[in-house]
């Protein structure tokens, strides 16, 4: 199709487009950042694998292990959580899975 | 390094195994591990649990937890009688030494902290106060 373009099709372009993205780019990101970031939930210096009930606290129900989103804790303790967590799922004092 | 390498062993003897049966295993993996040169620092006897997800069909388990100090060496000759044994349906061993290691020295950083805000806060006026408040709710 070989429409003829208007005259000031190079102008139109170039102001409509590129503000509407990140017009709507900005309005959705600080919703999503912002999404349940909970504060302060304790951490001991060492996570023991045994001590489940400590542990229940970072598996929702459906037994997956939270994400640092939701429990808003820091990496370093995110990581030693996960690894607690999967030793205690191979020793069989948390389910993998729920129903 | 000396042989101060502490581990923690757990684990799951089946059910349907009497209970001097499960002495005996207890003994013969105490006396694997003295054999070995290492020494047994602490046992534990969790008892019947229910399992978190069926193992070998079984729902339940006898779990044992021990804690040893030595070399490697024990923990080697250890497992390799672990998986060889029916009756031991599980096991893990987790090394923690290193891991009490950093935990302690972070808990006495702590404390050191805390005694010296307690010290400043009793030289200070109003305004060191409430900062040591806040250290306090924080621990």
């Amino acid at each position: 199709m070989t429409d003829k373009k208007p005259d000031n099709f190079d102008e139109v372009v170039a102001s409509v487009d590129i503000d509407l993205v990140s017009e709507q780019k900005n309005e959705r990101m600080p919703q999503r950042r912002y999404q349940r970031r909970r504060q302060g939930t304790f951490v001991p210096d060492y996570v023991d694998w045994k001590d489940i009930d400590y542990l229940r606290r970072f598996i929702p129900e459906r037994g997956k292990i939270m994400p640092r989103r939701i429990s808003g804790i820091n990496a370093k303790d995110q990581r030693r959580i996960a690894q607690a967590i999967k030793r205690a799922r191979s020793m069989a004092l948390i389910p993998f899975v729920t129903d | 390094m000396a042989n101060k390498r502490v581990y923690e062993i757990m684990y799951i003897v089946a059910p349907e195994t009497a209970d001097d049966d499960l002495t005996k295993i207890n003994e013969t993996i105490v006396q694997v591990i003295e054999s070995q040169g290492g020494t047994i620092a602490n046992t534990d006897n969790m008892g019947r649990r229910k399992l978190a997800y069926p193992i070998d069909k079984k729902t339940e388990g006898h779990y044992v937890l021990l804690e040893v100090e030595g070399t490697g060496k024990e923990i080697l000759e250890l497992e390799r009688r672990m998986r060889v044994n029916d009756a031991i349906i599980r096991f893990i061993t987790v090394r923690v030494d290193e891991d009490r290691k950093t935990a302690d020295k972070q808990k006495a950083k702590r404390d050191a902290r805390q005694v010296r805000r307690n010290v400043a806060s009793n030289r200070g006026g109003a305004n060191q106060e409430s900062e040591q408040e806040s250290a306090g709710q924080n621990q």
